[in-house]
């Protein structure tokens, strides 16, 4: 029984936290607010690719370190914290991706070049408003003379625009799952949008966009599972980003609740402060405890990790928007101000609440698996 | 990271399921048993509680209550997984509940740690055995949350403390052989430095305990009033005038929370059942979406209660000082328990206002009972305003809300 972070993920998390704040400054999220899109800055992009981050959940022969699901969320926390903007993220999740399709010559091949920088893949499974994962997926990949063609649109795809390669979630001949595409192929449409935070995302649409390789990734076998597990593990990482943006928001408005005095006194010595941060702590803690529950599950295998990532999913989602709301009310006039980091971690803990399954969505995933697996085996 | 629990822990948890097979539901307290008691000892016959000393004794026998306290003194020296397997072992099969609770998980405690030899050895085996019954005497009319400001006085008269004052809200007062009560021996002191701790026999002369209604309807709590009543001093626990720390920390014991999270799952599923049996307007209670999100809320809640008790629990294994995980534990837990019999409450529709035996009824009232219970896990202990003001100032590190 050992429920905490190994100590090599504390150091990593204390390295990212520090290198974040050290070169990641919030200055520059700021600015990058203004020049859409927001993408990090390219020495930075080079430093976070040297340090193997991309690879943290890669096996050692494509140039990786061999970590699990939890060490991939200890930096993705991180990069929650210090704003980080794409492509961090999107580029895990398609490592994790290629990883685990068990595919020699993807990990060799594509998974080395997206570890090394060279090429940038992102993975595209969410399509129209209000559906969301595997199971609801439209886009379908036909058999023609030339092979596999793809058609379908994908609806939020997160740094699409700087993508070399989509992993994209189709119907195929051998049933569902992800196939690559070249961002550069013909019958590929990006349109970029900018989120509120300023990170770049797209609506993506393929009209016979041809498909590398003319096979899912993972192959026949393994390719609806595949799917599934990814979007779950997007899912969590993405949680693991709001649990970042929450503890950021709290810890900027402890310090200002301590600092800021008014009636001649702090204002986090008057409860109707310090108790709603001491709620936002308890949102927070038990936050923690969801992610680190779910991550578990999730390199463990077990039965009950979806429901575990939705419960993360939902918490979090509803857990950093509340913690940014807070922040902002309790910092009063200078917490409306561009100045103040307070709206950079309400845009970013917004526009994740939202994305890869709202709360109400995950909280609805939850309920199916009560009924269908978790009642009949409680005993009352 | 791992959930496991050693070879030895599992082999641990299965003696205790086939102990727990064996000994609940047989019924140690049922007229059988009682009856049974009574050929074997005429004595403990007399005691109208003897049935419900039985089945903690029963415990004790067999090594399951005690855990955490030294063997010397009747307890169990187990580990802190012990600890939890046990409490949620018990929890799964809902044994009866333990007469002695409060002896077992307060003042038992807090003699362990700050009581004298003589103490120890004369109070620690009673507890364990249920012989004697105890209840605590800290809140009174004009000190609540601010329990600090009590005023019950203690006043040395030779070898003796002479205590007058008023006690309220005490759990179980009225069957209670013991009372373990904090009195203000040194009115000049500032408020929480003139405060002691002692130990009181209720069959002292000078106690009046007159039992109060509570809002639910039963008689659980009393009002204590002492008039001239007489304490030895061997019955101090710790120094004299610090009584204070004592019993901060015997509000302070680190506890998982991990069998309260069982009992919660248990209400969850029933809660889910019963919603899917309830008609309301066109379809069952639990067809609703509005419904099952706010079951699902629970379950989510649930699961992150019980990963920071596995959290709370990888700290005490690792002799790590307690984090943030009891204070949130605690909190979290009333007011989640609250959330879910108020959802059970709205969940029942039109059925909801039905009393128990009356047609219709739901679960046969069960609800009712549940939500005023819940409703008072918000209070006793430490309000959710004193627990916010502890997270606040314990660990957020915000200045303290009230000056002393």
């Amino acid at each position: 029984m050992d429920f905490n972070l190994s100590e090599e993920q504390e150091a990593l998390q204390d390295m990212a936290r520090d290198f974040l704040s050290e070169r990641w400054p919030r200055e520059r999220v700021r600015e990058q607010l203004d020049a859409r899109p927001a993408l990090v800055d390219d020495d930075v992009w080079q430093e976070i690719v040297e340090m193997g981050w991309l690879g943290v959940a890669a096996s050692e022969e494509a140039g990786g370190i061999g970590g699990d699901i939890m060490t991939a969320a200890v930096l993705c926390r991180e990069a929650g914290r210090g704003v980080l903007p794409g492509p961090f993220q999107s580029s895990l999740v398609a490592a994790i991706a290629l990883e685990r399709s068990g595919d020699k010559e993807l990990v060799s091949g594509l998974l080395s070049e997206l570890i090394e920088g060279k090429t940038r893949v992102s993975v595209a499974i969410d399509e129209s408003a209000g559906l969301y994962g595997g199971a609801s997926v439209a886009a379908h990949a036909s058999e023609s003379s030339s092979g596999w063609l793809l058609s379908g649109s994908k609806f939020l795809v997160p740094d699409a625009n700087e993508a070399d390669v989509l992993l994209v979630a189709a119907q195929t001949p051998d049933g569902p799952g992800l196939v690559r595409v070249s961002t550069e192929a013909e019958g590929v449409t990006i349109n970029r949008m900018d989120r509120m935070d300023g990170q770049s995302c797209a609506e993506v649409v393929f009209e016979n966009a041809p498909v590398e390789g003319s096979a899912l990734v993972g192959g026949k076998d393994r390719g609806a599972s595949l799917l599934h597990d990814v979007y779950d593990i997007a899912t969590v990482l993405l949680a693991a980003d709001l649990l970042g943006s929450a503890e950021a928001s709290l810890e900027l408005t402890r310090l200002y609740a301590i600092e800021r005095e008014q009636f001649g006194k702090p204002i986090g010595s008057f409860q109707a402060v310090s108790h709603r941060l001491a709620n936002t702590l308890v949102d927070v803690e038990i936050g923690i405890s969801l992610l680190y529950g779910a991550c578990l599950a999730l390199d463990e295998g077990r039965d009950n990790a979806g429901p575990l990532v939705s419960g993360a999913k939902a918490w979090l989602s509803d857990a950093a928007v509340d913690a940014a709301e807070t922040a902002l009310q309790i910092h009063g006039g200078v917490g409306f101000t561009w100045e103040y980091d307070v709206h950079l971690h309400m845009r970013r803990s917004r526009c994740n609440a939202a994305l890869q399954g709202d709360a109400d969505h995950h909280r609805d995933r939850v309920a199916a698996y009560m009924s269908e697996d978790w009642v009949p085996q409680i005993k009352s | 990271m791992d959930l496991e629990f050693s070879a030895e822990d599992e082999e641990y948890r299965q003696r205790l399921r086939a102990w727990l097979k064996e000994n609940v539901g047989g019924g140690g307290d049922s007229p059988n048993a009682v009856m049974k008691q009574a050929e074997e000892d005429p004595e403990a016959a007399k005691d109208p509680l003897a049935g419900a000393r039985a089945w903690p004794r029963r415990l004790h026998d067999a090594g399951y209550v005690g855990l955490a306290w030294p063997k010397e003194y009747g307890g169990q020296d187990a580990s802190f997984t012990q600890q939890v397997i046990c409490g949620e072992e018990m929890a799964k099969v809902r044994t009866p509940p333990l007469i002695n609770t409060i002896g077992l998980s307060i003042i038992g405690p807090t003699l362990v740690q700050h009581g004298t030899e003589e103490q120890k050895k004369r109070f620690l085996p009673r507890i364990l055995r249920a012989d004697d019954l105890w209840c605590q005497g800290f809140s009174e009319p004009e000190a609540g949350s601010d329990l600090a400001s009590l005023r019950c006085r203690a006043e040395l008269d030779g070898d003796e403390f002479v205590v007058n004052g008023q006690k309220v809200w005490t759990s179980l007062a009225f069957l209670s052989d013991w009372m373990f009560l904090l009195v203000r021996t040194d009115p000049d002191a500032p408020k929480r430095e003139g405060i002691s701790y002692l130990l009181l026999d209720m069959k002292s002369p000078g106690i009046e305990v007159r039992p109060l209604r509570n809002a639910a309807g039963g008689q659980h709590f009393s009002e204590v009033f002492f008039d001239n009543v007489r304490i030895p001093k061997k019955n101090l626990v710790g120094e004299l005038n610090k009584g204070w720390s004592i019993a901060r920390s015997s509000l302070d014991h680190e506890r998982s929370g991990l069998s309260g999270v069982v009992a919660l799952e248990e209400t969850l599923g029933r809660l889910f059942r019963m919603a899917g049996k309830v008609d309301r307007g066109q379809q069952k209670s639990v067809e609703d979406q509005s419904a099952r999100r706010a079951l699902a809320q629970h379950w989510i809640a649930i699961e992150g209660l019980r990963h920071l008790g596995y959290r709370t629990l990888s700290d005490q294994i690792a002799g790590k000082p307690p984090g943030a995980g009891s204070s949130v534990g605690k909190l979290f837990a009333s007011e989640l328990r609250q959330e879910m019999t108020r959802t059970a409450m709205d969940l029942q529709g039109p059925f909801a206002p039905i009393a128990k035996r009356s047609p219709h009824v739901v679960d046969r009232g069960r609800w009712h009972a549940a939500y005023f219970d819940a409703l008072a896990h918000s209070i006793g202990g430490g309000t959710s305003e004193i627990m916010r003001n502890v997270i606040a100032e314990k660990v957020l590190g915000l200045p303290r809300a009230q000056e002393d």
